[in-house]
């Protein structure tokens, strides 16, 4: 029994030491990054505990490249992306889960190949497309190839599946239309879902960098990780102390909208099934 | 007038017929369960009645209207699920108000009528709790609440009440059928359990196969069993039917056919007796409380007799079986089906 008990102990301690370990490694760049955006350039590569502090590469970087603008642009994006995704997804997967047609299992397998596809293998495929709609260089053109997501749709589906029949028929008994009975039923039970799935679309889109990268060149359109690249591109000059605060700069909003969000953004993948 | 209707209803999924060919009416006001074992289409009627499934053939007439392919709302009429339905995001209020609000029911007529209901079924101190937070017994309630605020003159009901415990289920049964009185609401109700569908009922429709077994009010099902499928589902213990001349009894049958009939007796209606009757051996003893119901055995047929107080067999004793004439129902062997023409003779 005490040998059991102490092996697990053991156990337990060799993984969370091997946890906070990794956790330390994917931390580094971003403590790097605070040290050397806080602190004036000759102290950006060597330590001093008493460094003097400083917000002038913040200012730097913001008088140095549109990152108002940027900002606003990946602002667009994101949100047009979403909700474009909603409204598609939750259609799509409503269909899939509750309706019979004829070639639903094509049309399904159809959406689950779509999941296989990596979005880089289609970047020249989709110029062409873009180009042929003439939205090359706008933010719809960055956001139009991701619209109708097929995780989204495969997520929803599941959800909606899992959601008892005997809800259906009595809002039908009450005199539910089908659109009613989508928007004052399945949707509402599907919230935790929602979430999980506006957090891994926002989070991806925010980040997103070549696809963007290809089809934007001017100001107006680019997002923040594309205007953040140019900006540090060694051909302007490498500067760290404002490439890092540039980049602060840029993933400051997702970052404490996770730190006061953890603990319902996780729940939400608890429910909604992805880890 | 009846308030609804079935005409030679079917329900048919590809080569299974579920319900076959069945009519029935029911009058306004009337409170009216649909009996039978699992799977005999019970539920099925049930919900092609409230237009969630599709009718295969025949016709519905609900009000003297046609309704056979109109939309559940069309239909007016409640509905109250097995797992209650609960929408589990809205509290009691609002799970209670859905269809008002659906159907845009002008406001102050929404809180009239949810003080007016939330009293009747007692939830007036649970409005804003989630369907989560609730027990059983309280869901319930809600379900219910959520069918009469409606104020449909007919409400279906798909075995309300078996996820409740035996207590509760005799609480609510009384509660139910009072509503239903005071409201003066015409109530399908469906359920397996045969004591259920006696206590409640005006009238029992039982069905078997899909198809309606008999009709009638609960003393008739009890009294005049149309088949023997109906002497044995109704009554705990069931009716015990026994073949005549395997119990010794092919005296008392009439002198033609002795092997065409099945005797069929209730187990209250026979008495054990030392001196006098039909010989037979108490093999074992099922004690209930208030009675026991012993098993005796003539030849190799199994007899079950309700006897008042506590009986205990320890090993088989021979003893005598006695009923009276007018307490044994005579069915048709081949047809199963009752047969009131014959007479037997004492013994």
């Amino acid at each position: 029994m005490i040998s059991i008990i102490k092996r697990q102990k053991i156990s337990f301690s060799i993984e969370s030491s091997a946890a906070y370990f990794l956790a330390f490694l994917w931390v580094l760049p971003l403590i790097y990054a605070l040290w050397a955006a806080f602190h004036p350039a000759e102290y950006a590569t060597r330590f001093e505990l008493f460094a003097p502090l400083t917000l002038s590469n913040f200012a730097t970087a913001w008088e140095q490249a549109p990152f108002a603008r940027y900002f606003l642009n990946t602002f667009l994006l994101v949100t047009s992306i979403l909700l474009v995704q909603f409204v598609l997804c939750t259609l799509a997967a409503y269909s899939f889960a509750r309706f019979e047609f004829p070639g639903k299992s094509i049309a399904f397998g159809l959406v689950l190949i779509q999941l296989m596809i990596m979005p880089e293998v289609l970047i020249v495929e989709n110029y062409t497309t873009m180009s042929n709609l003439g939205l090359v260089d706008s933010i719809l053109a960055i956001g139009l190839p991701y619209m109708a997501s097929a995780f989204g749709i495969f997520l929803l589906r599941q959800t909606f599946k899992t959601i008892p029949h005997e809800l259906e028929d009595a809002a039908k008994i009450e005199g539910c239309s089908l659109w009613q009975i989508l928007w004052k039923v399945y949707v509402p039970l599907a919230r935790p879902t929602y979430v999980a799935f506006g957090l891994v679309s926002i989070s991806y889109h925010w980040n997103n960098f070549l696809w963007p990268l290809v089809i934007t060149n001017s100001v107006t359109t680019r997002p923040l990780t594309v205007g953040l690249a140019i900006f540090g591109a060694p051909e302007s000059g490498v500067d760290w102390s404002i490439i890092t605060a540039g980049t602060l700069l840029a993933v400051a909003p997702l970052l404490v909208a996770f730190l006061l969000f953890q603990r319902q953004f996780v729940q939400s993948f608890m429910h909604a099934g992805i880890k | 007038m009846s308030a609804i209707e079935l005409q030679s209803i079917s329900k048919i999924w590809g080569a299974t017929t579920a319900v076959d060919n069945v009519s029935f009416s029911i009058d306004q006001g009337t409170f009216a369960v649909l009996l039978g074992p699992s799977g005999c289409g019970k539920s099925t009627s049930l919900r092609m009645i409230s237009g969630l499934e599709e009718i295969s053939q025949g016709k519905l007439i609900i009000d003297g209207k046609d309704m056979t392919t109109a939309s559940p709302a069309e239909r007016h009429l409640s509905m109250v699920f097995q797992n209650y339905a609960l929408f589990p995001h809205l509290n009691v209020e609002e799970n209670i108000l859905f269809g008002l609000k659906v159907r845009k029911t002008p406001r102050h007529l929404q809180n009239e009528r949810l003080s007016k209901v939330a009293q009747q079924v007692g939830l007036e101190q649970l409005l804003d709790r989630k369907p989560a937070q609730l027990s059983g017994g309280q869901r319930q309630r809600v379900a219910l609440a959520r069918a009469i605020i409606a104020e449909n003159p007919i409400c279906l009901m798909d075995e309300p009440l078996s996820n409740l415990d035996a207590k509760l289920r005799h609480i609510m049964r009384v509660e139910i059928r009072a509503l239903q009185q005071r409201l003066g609401m015409t109530v399908i109700y469906v359920t397996h359990d045969q004591a259920e569908a006696m206590s409640m009922a005006d009238k029992v429709i039982l069905m078997c196969n899909g198809k309606v077994e008999q009709e009638g009010t609960p003393e008739e099902l009890y009294n005049k069993p149309a088949t023997t499928f109906a002497a044995a589902f109704i009554g705990t213990p069931p009716m015990n039917l026994i073949d005549p001349i395997a119990c010794n009894l092919g005296k008392t049958m009439p002198q033609n056919g002795q092997d065409e009939f099945l005797i069929g007796i209730r187990p209250e209606d026979i008495t054990l007796s030392d001196t006098k009757g039909l010989k037979a051996e108490l093999v074992s003893a099922d004690y209930l409380g208030a009675d026991t119901v012993v098993t005796a055995r003539i030849n190799d047929q199994e007899i079950l007799v309700r006897t008042p107080g506590k009986v205990t067999i320890a090993e088989p004793v021979s003893t005598r079986l006695q009923w009276h004439e007018e307490a044994v129902h005579i069915f048709d062997k081949s047809t199963g089906k009752r047969n009131d023409k014959v007479k037997v003779q004492s013994f």
